[in-house]
């Protein structure tokens, strides 16, 4: 606690900071509602992804709010924390009372801050525009799974963010993203991979995120198995950058 | 780059009244000092004790042990790799030592930065981007426990003006009035500075001292790592010579030069000029005859010059002047070469 409060400061202009960046907000917040309509354009509104007793457009819509999240919290992270090891800020933030963690807090938060509205702006096209109704428990309830969810990609963001440097960040962020995105299912249901890559697919973090928001659309509690997958690489993700952060303060 | 008359040692730039220290006696000449303060009531802001660091093979800072005290404005000098860089870093706890230990007012760096007893802007302190100078210097104001008020802080460092400039649209110089902004945004009762002046033009430079100085007039201690040796000379009252991780002397910039053999005596002989003869002057530290010009560099000019009326010579053209604290250093930092060589 002690930790947020002598780094609410840092988190205010980080957050100020976040919401001015017009060209990343406008992306991160429109970009996977854009990607829900052209995915869930053509199918028509009673048409069901098999084996859920979802449609076409409910089942994307957690996709790509997850997706969204997804996008914000990584992209967010990593590169920034990059290029601040770099030009030295990082070093310079050492030289302040700021305790280590109230930087990489700072940067979560604000990452936060901008995955909340590409997630409720994903769920807004998804009721106004293909009809996706759930009840009010529900929307709430994704709402939160869903964003509480993305701080396993948040703290894996961190990492790479202290593994990566300069003009490495990027393509390594990219690949990370991608395939999560693609194996994990957020595209495409993961039903239709051959069955190997469906085996794999099953263990990725990006698979249980999306099951978790599913189980509650579907009106179920989340499964022990897609929480225990999520919270296992919340540990490593957070427990690697932990590590690598230190790496990287004993050689800053 | 000759230095014109004795007159050049500057008296310390003091305000406080704190006098320089007596200079050393000329025995300290050719001798690696590694002076600690062992004094027991002189409190010691920061200290290091036989502290080592190693990069590979590389021993960046070799055996250090010096202790800061209160008020002092302190320069650390030292050629390129002489480890002024690290030396600062362990000061400031951005680094381990492999060996030894760092103390600074009693504990370690980084509780002593947490206290909010530590101001300090390094050469490769970066700057958030994005966001107005305002905004940085108020978040520095923000984390620091004994806050100036912003407005003061902007004033100080002369950045005012640039107030609602974005930190990524400034020139060096101005950059570096931002970190010092940032080293200056709270009470610290330490201040260290890495190449404070880089990418400042000279009025900027005076105008940065003039506010340094303010700053160790109130009592604080200034630490600063610098290339421009005349900085060094105009501004510390004490003088570190860094090489090769090791400190080579340690003293007012005005006793470096006098170990380096601190005047430069020059005169005419008529006739056969007899260098043995001149090799017995007192206070001999080099001797150079080409023709009727004799070159000597002498630890005790008035002796010298005195013991060559005393020889019967009737020197010509007889010139004294101070070396620099550029030659001085360069003079300390080539004998220990040659001692190694």
């Amino acid at each position: 606690m002690t930790g947020i409060l002598a780094s609410r400061a840092l988190i205010k202009l980080e957050l100020a900071r976040a919401l001015r960046n017009r060209k990343f907000l406008f992306f991160s917040v429109l970009y996977p509602s854009v990607i829900f309509l052209i995915f869930a354009g053509s199918s028509g509104t009673g048409e069901k992804v098999g084996g859920t007793g979802l449609t076409v457009a409910t089942y994307l819509m957690v996709s790509m709010a997850s997706f969204g999240a997804l996008t914000a919290v990584l992209m967010g992270n990593s590169e920034r924390i990059a290029k601040e090891r770099e030009s030295g800020w990082v070093r310079q933030l050492r030289l302040t009372p700021l305790p280590g963690h109230g930087y990489v807090l700072a940067k979560t938060a604000s990452a936060a801050v901008v995955s909340l509205p590409s997630i409720v702006m994903v769920f807004v096209v998804a009721a106004v525009v293909k009809d996706v109704r759930l009840d009010a428990w529900q929307w709430l309830a994704l709402t939160g799974v869903i964003w509480a969810g993305s701080l396993v990609f948040a703290a894996l963001g961190v990492a790479i963010g202290y593994l990566a440097s300069g003009d490495a960040v990027r393509p390594i962020t990219m690949i990370v993203y991608f395939t999560l995105s693609l194996l994990g299912g957020l595209w495409m249901p993961s039903a239709g991979f051959p069955r190997w890559l469906q085996d794999i697919a099953e263990w990725l973090p990006t698979y249980a995120y999306a099951a978790l928001g599913r189980a509650v659309e579907q009106s179920q509690a989340p499964q022990a198995r897609d929480v225990a997958v999520l919270a296992v690489y919340f540990v490593l993700f957070a427990g690697g950058a932990a590590w690598l952060y230190r790496k990287d303060t004993l050689k800053a | 780059m000759p230095s014109p008359s004795y007159d050049i040692c500057h008296p310390p730039l003091r305000t406080d009244g704190t006098a320089a220290r007596t200079p050393l006696p000329a025995s300290m000449t050719g001798m690696t000092t590694t002076t600690v303060a062992t004094a027991t009531d002189v409190p010691v802001v920061a200290g290091f004790e036989q502290v080592s660091k190693a990069y590979g093979n590389v021993r960046a800072v070799d055996g250090l042990s010096l202790a800061l005290r209160p008020g002092e404005t302190v320069a650390l000098l030292g050629p390129n790799g002489a480890g002024k860089s690290t030396t600062l870093d362990l000061l400031l706890g951005l680094k381990q030592p492999d060996e030894g230990r760092v103390t600074v007012f009693g504990t370690g760096p980084r509780e002593a930065i947490v206290a909010g007893r530590v101001g300090a802007m390094l050469q490769s302190g970066g700057l958030m981007e994005d966001v107005t100078v305002a905004e940085l210097v108020g978040l520095a104001c923000s984390l620091h426990p004994r806050p100036h008020p912003a407005s003061e802080v902007l004033a100080r460092a002369g950045i005012t003006q640039i107030a609602d400039r974005k930190v990524n649209k400034l020139s060096g110089g101005q950059a570096q009035r931002v970190r010092f902004a940032l080293a200056t945004a709270g009470d610290s009762d330490l201040i260290v500075l890495d190449e404070p002046t880089t990418g400042m033009d000279v009025s900027a430079r005076h105008a940065f001292w003039a506010t340094m100085r303010e700053q160790a007039g109130q009592g604080r201690t200034v630490l600063f790592a610098t290339h421009y040796l005349e900085e060094a000379d105009a501004v510390a009252d004490r003088v570190l010579v860094l090489h090769r991780g090791r400190l080579l002397a340690d003293g007012t910039a005005a006793e470096i030069k006098a170990r380096a053999g601190a005047r430069r005596v020059s005169f005419d002989l008529t006739g056969a000029v007899d260098e043995t003869v001149l090799a017995v002057l007192p206070a001999l530290t080099s001797l150079d005859v080409s023709g009727q010009t004799v070159r000597i560099q002498s630890a005790d000019a008035d002796a010298t010059v005195h013991a060559v009326y005393g020889l019967g010579l009737y020197p010509r053209n007889l010139e004294v002047a101070g070396l620099g604290l550029e030659q001085a250093f360069v003079a300390i930092t080539e004998a220990e070469e040659a001692k190694r060589a």
